[in-house]
């Protein structure tokens, strides 16, 4: 296994798209924090916007933006990391050179986990300086109290980049693949949820969409309150965190499977 | 041991059937050429054996099935173009390859040399000119000393000073004692480097042996008496004659080694035949293959 890590760091480390996409992803994530100063004075039934700063505010709110931050830079990141081995044509010839399909299929989904892993190492320690910056007293129990926001940050990360990687095995071409997955995200799933739940009064059920699903693993702090709702207009916005994260490995499991399958019975 | 043995491999493209049953052996030692014209199925067949595409029929086994999956670390092989990354050097991509084929030695000195890149390790794949990629591509095949080495077309779109390059490579790899297995269209390369040859059309194989017995156990005659219906009789009936045709008046024919043409001279005049004209030579590939894939 040590070796397929080893292996992928070899082949990117030199990549320019890569670095660039790791880095835009390293700067923009802390930037978001700043247009939360931007945001005007909220109504008085929401917290104030100083909490967003502060602990366990700060893990919705930094959450949320990594969200959208992960969501781009790390699922092209993931894309890219597949079609560039096919469209150099390096994908066969490490096949050729001996690494079986399995070894190969491993090492890119080791990439993947190990960008996630990075990816909320970097959002545990941005929300642990910002909290304790912004809150006062120094209580590491309190700063973690956060309904295991990073390990939730780290399926969202992962659910991103597996999809994302299913993408580039079906279109192995990254123009696609990129294409399909950000419209699919921004686009095409919203509108099919907007046409159900028209047709279909309170189809709550469109919640367990793939990509909103892995979506409300993170969601827009104020929808939380929008949830508390329910009670009156018998709909419900946002999955409860169990749901989503229950959601959001079946999915994973689905998207790693089918990536599997493909890659195992076509032609390289 | 046979090296590789392909038994009645097929593989459909659609209705298109790319390789129709070809079966084929290749021993220890030889210098494989498989030879076919564009499209008769050469890069099938050795993309089906190394294991990225997907036969539709038949079967092979490299090494006895003796190393399993990991065959093909056994193996150095180049398929179509030289695939590398565009945006690493030399040692990099080298170093790629060594680390997929669990190999120790980093050192590559010795291998730039054999391909003469030493000078440019440090260039960036894409900087190299269409000649450097395949010099490194046949450097990689050599990565981790693998006992068989297989070359797609290796003289393909290079000028004539890349090719005698190329050329003057695999000669030196192939008295390394290794199997080598190359595809290619172009006879003289065959001819040039290989100890065997198999001779491919339309996905079937049409004959396969040494390069020489292919080459040289028939004689090839040109005939002409000024009786020529009577002269074709006469050959007819010579046993050693496998093939007669008649072009512009010209009587060609093929036949065993054994034959000789004095002999023949001289038994068709006691036939009450005279020569006007009589040429024998040796088949060249060349003509071999025209025929042989006509």
């Amino acid at each position: 296994m040590f070796r397929l890590i080893k292996l992928e760091w070899t082949k990117f480390r030199k990549n320019t798209v890569i670095q660039l996409l790791i880095l835009f992803f390293f700067l923009f994530f802390p930037a978001c924090l700043y247009f939360g100063t931007l945001i005007p004075e909220l109504p008085s039934f929401l917290p104030s916007k100083e909490s967003f700063f502060q602990f366990p505010d700060i893990w919705d709110y930094l959450g949320y933006a990594g969200n959208w931050i992960a969501f781009f830079f790390i699922g092209v990141a993931s894309v890219y990391l597949l079609t560039i081995e096919v469209s150099n044509k390096t994908m066969r010839q490490s096949i050729i050179n001996g690494l079986t399909r399995n070894e190969f299929f491993l090492s890119k989904l080791l990439s993947i986990i190990i960008i996630s892993a990075i990816a909320s190492a970097f959002y545990a320690v941005l929300g642990l300086i910002i909290g304790l910056i912004h809150t006062e007293g120094f209580d590491l129990v309190a700063a973690f109290d956060n309904d295991w926001a990073i390990a939730r940050f780290f399926l969202m990360c992962l659910s991103y980049t597996s999809f994302a990687l299913m993408l580039a095995y079906i279109f192995r071409k990254s123009g696609l693949a990129v294409f399909f997955y950000i419209s699919y995200v921004i686009i095409i799933e919203p509108l099919l949820r907007y046409f159900i739940i028209e047709r279909v009064e309170k189809a709550s059920f469109t919640r367990y969409f793939p990509m909103n699903a892995c979506e409300d693993l993170m969601p827009l702090p104020v929808m939380r309150y929008a949830n508390a709702i329910p009670d009156n207009i018998d709909f419900a916005f946002l999955l409860e965190y169990k749901e989503a994260v229950t959601a959001t490995i079946i999915y994973l499991a689905l998207f790693i499977s089918l990536s599997y399958f493909l890659f195992k019975k076509r032609d390289i | 041991m046979p090296v590789l043995q392909i038994d009645n491999l097929s593989k459909n493209y659609g209705r298109l059937k790319a390789l129709n049953k070809l079966s084929l052996t290749v021993e220890k030692g030889q210098i494989m050429g498989i030879l076919g014209p564009n499209g008769s199925g050469k890069t099938t067949t050795l993309g089906i054996i190394l294991g990225i595409l997907k036969a539709s029929g038949g079967d092979y086994s490299w090494f006895d099935g003796t190393m399993g999956h990991n065959y093909r670390l056994n193996i150095g092989s180049i398929l179509e173009t030289p695939n590398f990354y565009p945006y690493l050097d030399a040692d990099d991509n080298l170093e790629i390859v060594r680390q997929i084929k669990k190999v120790d030695d980093r050192n590559f000195d010795d291998l730039l040399d054999l391909v003469k890149l030493s000078g440019r390790r440090k260039s960036k794949f894409k900087t190299y000119s269409l000649g450097m990629k395949q010099r490194l591509a046949i450097a990689a095949t050599m990565i981790g000393d693998p006992d068989v080495v297989i070359f797609d077309e290796p003289t393909n779109g290079l000028d004539p000073q890349g090719i005698s390059e190329v050329r003057n490579t695999l000669t030196e790899i192939a008295s390394r004692g290794k199997t080598v297995i190359m595809a290619s269209h172009i006879l003289a390369e065959v001819e040039k480097i290989c100890s065997h040859v198999a001779i491919i059309k339309n996905g079937k194989l049409l004959a396969t042996g040494p390069v020489g017995s292919i080459l040289s156990s028939d004689i090839f005659l040109e005939l002409k008496s000024d009786d020529t219906d009577k002269l074709m009789g006469f050959l007819r009936s010579n046993q050693s004659i496998k093939k007669i045709e008649l072009k512009d008046g010209v009587i060609e024919c093929t036949a065993s080694e054994n034959l000789n043409p004095a002999e023949l001279n001289a038994s068709a005049f006691s036939h009450g035949i005279q020569l006007s004209h009589l040429v024998s030579r040796k088949r060249k590939l060349e003509e071999e293959f025209l025929e042989i894939t006509r």
